[in-house]
């Protein structure tokens, strides 16, 4: 008998070697937890969302207050804290129409197209709060500058001991390390999902886009 | 009711469980990650239950989500380090009935499937268990010609790593 031919007799033989289960046996596994890729997922994205989120909501304190009013932030900080707001919602909204849809009794390749666009929203989402935070260190930074006595007195002082190139160089190192921060930050949470939990399946995703072509 | 739900899915899962043992045949490489697939399987079948309506068969319903489930929603355990190692419970073959040219012939086979990528063992999967192309079109999500054309390759390569 030829290869396959063979393989296929024998497939429907070969039942007798499994282990069998009993009703308590399955009745433990279905009480046992899940350890599912979307699960995981699931918690990662809650926590990047609560990380991204709460950063912008920590920085809030009475200090912040007070920079808001030497500043004159609070303009910005309003409008900024509408569109927030409203983002936040959006996002939920997406979020979980999306999570609904990843289902296993869909086909393999639209379970995991659902399970990369959810990622790709949280990613969206992700990307808004770092796009505003880095427009608001500058938002900042341009108040600050303007109305911030002590730092104008610094300013004046290196305009004045010919090393002011010194003081620019200084914020922008600033600035730098802080947006090295985030990114950092961004690349684990990348890292962990792309890398580790989403590899596997963005290899076969790729693989049944490439049946179609 | 759930208890009444729970009884009745344990009951048809116990005695379908062969179907979900040969998912593991295929994609599991040693016994204990086919404990581990059997059980994710097994808890993703349950949380899917309340919505099979019964409109389709049981294990047409389980082939999907069992498939899915290796395919996509298992995480290996990392001791489970990419090997081809055969597993000794589940591929415990009683060779007696055939002849050695046979024997071996099945044990290359075996260890051939066990190299494809997800997709293919999917579509070899699906050819041992006798599905139609529509029914292999519809799980995987790829349209009939393409999953012809795709078997086909599938059927090529596991030949040529067999006489490699």
């Amino acid at each position: 008998m030829e290869g396959l031919d063979l393989l296929k007799k024998d497939w429907n033989k070969r039942e007798k070697g499994f282990p069998e289960f009993s009703e308590n046996d399955i009745y433990g596994m279905i009480h046992k937890r899940s350890s599912s890729i979307v699960k995981w997922i699931f918690i990662i994205s809650i926590l990047e969302v609560l990380f991204w989120t709460g950063i912008q909501f920590l920085l809030v304190d009475d200090d912040y207050k007070k920079i808001v009013e030497n500043y004159h932030l609070g303009e910005f900080l309003q409008v900024s804290t509408i569109v927030h707001y409203a983002v936040l919602v959006i996002f939920i909204v997406l979020f979980y129409l999306n999570f609904q849809n990843i289902s296993t009794g869909s086909s393999v390749k639209t379970l995991m197209n659902n399970i990369l666009k959810t990622r790709k929203i949280v990613n969206y989402y992700v990307w808004y709060n770092i796009i505003v935070m880095f427009i608001s260190m500058v938002f900042v930074w341009k108040n600050m500058i303007t109305y911030d006595a002590n730092l104008n007195d610094v300013l004046e002082k290196s305009v004045s001991t010919g090393s002011e190139t010194g003081f620019w160089v200084g914020v922008l190192i600033t600035m730098v390390l802080m947006i090295a921060v985030a990114g950092g930050i961004l690349w684990l949470f990348y890292r962990l999902v792309y890398g580790i939990l989403l590899k596997r399946l963005q290899k076969n995703y790729q693989e049944l886009e490439r049946i179609e072509f | 009711m759930e208890a009444h739900l729970e009884q009745i899915f344990v009951k048809q899962l116990k005695e379908n469980q062969n179907l979900i043992h040969k998912v593991c045949r295929i994609y599991a490489v040693s016994d204990e990650e086919h404990q581990d697939l059997f059980q994710e399987i097994t808890i993703q079948l349950w949380k899917a239950f309340p919505q099979f309506r019964g409109e389709a068969k049981f294990t047409t319903w389980a082939y999907r989500i069992a498939l899915n489930t290796a395919i996509t929603l298992f995480r290996k355990k990392k001791r489970n380090i990419e090997t081809t190692e055969f597993n000794s419970t589940t591929h415990k073959i009683d060779f007696e009935e055939y002849n050695y040219e046979e024997e071996e012939q099945l044990k290359l086979l075996y260890k051939a499937i066990h190299q494809l990528g997800d997709i293919e063992k999917a579509l070899v999967f699906l050819y041992l268990e006798d599905k139609d192309y529509k029914e292999i079109s519809e799980t995987l999500g790829i349209s009939e010609v393409n999953a012809r054309v795709k078997m086909n390759r599938v059927k090529t390569k596991l030949k040529q790593i067999v006489n490699s």
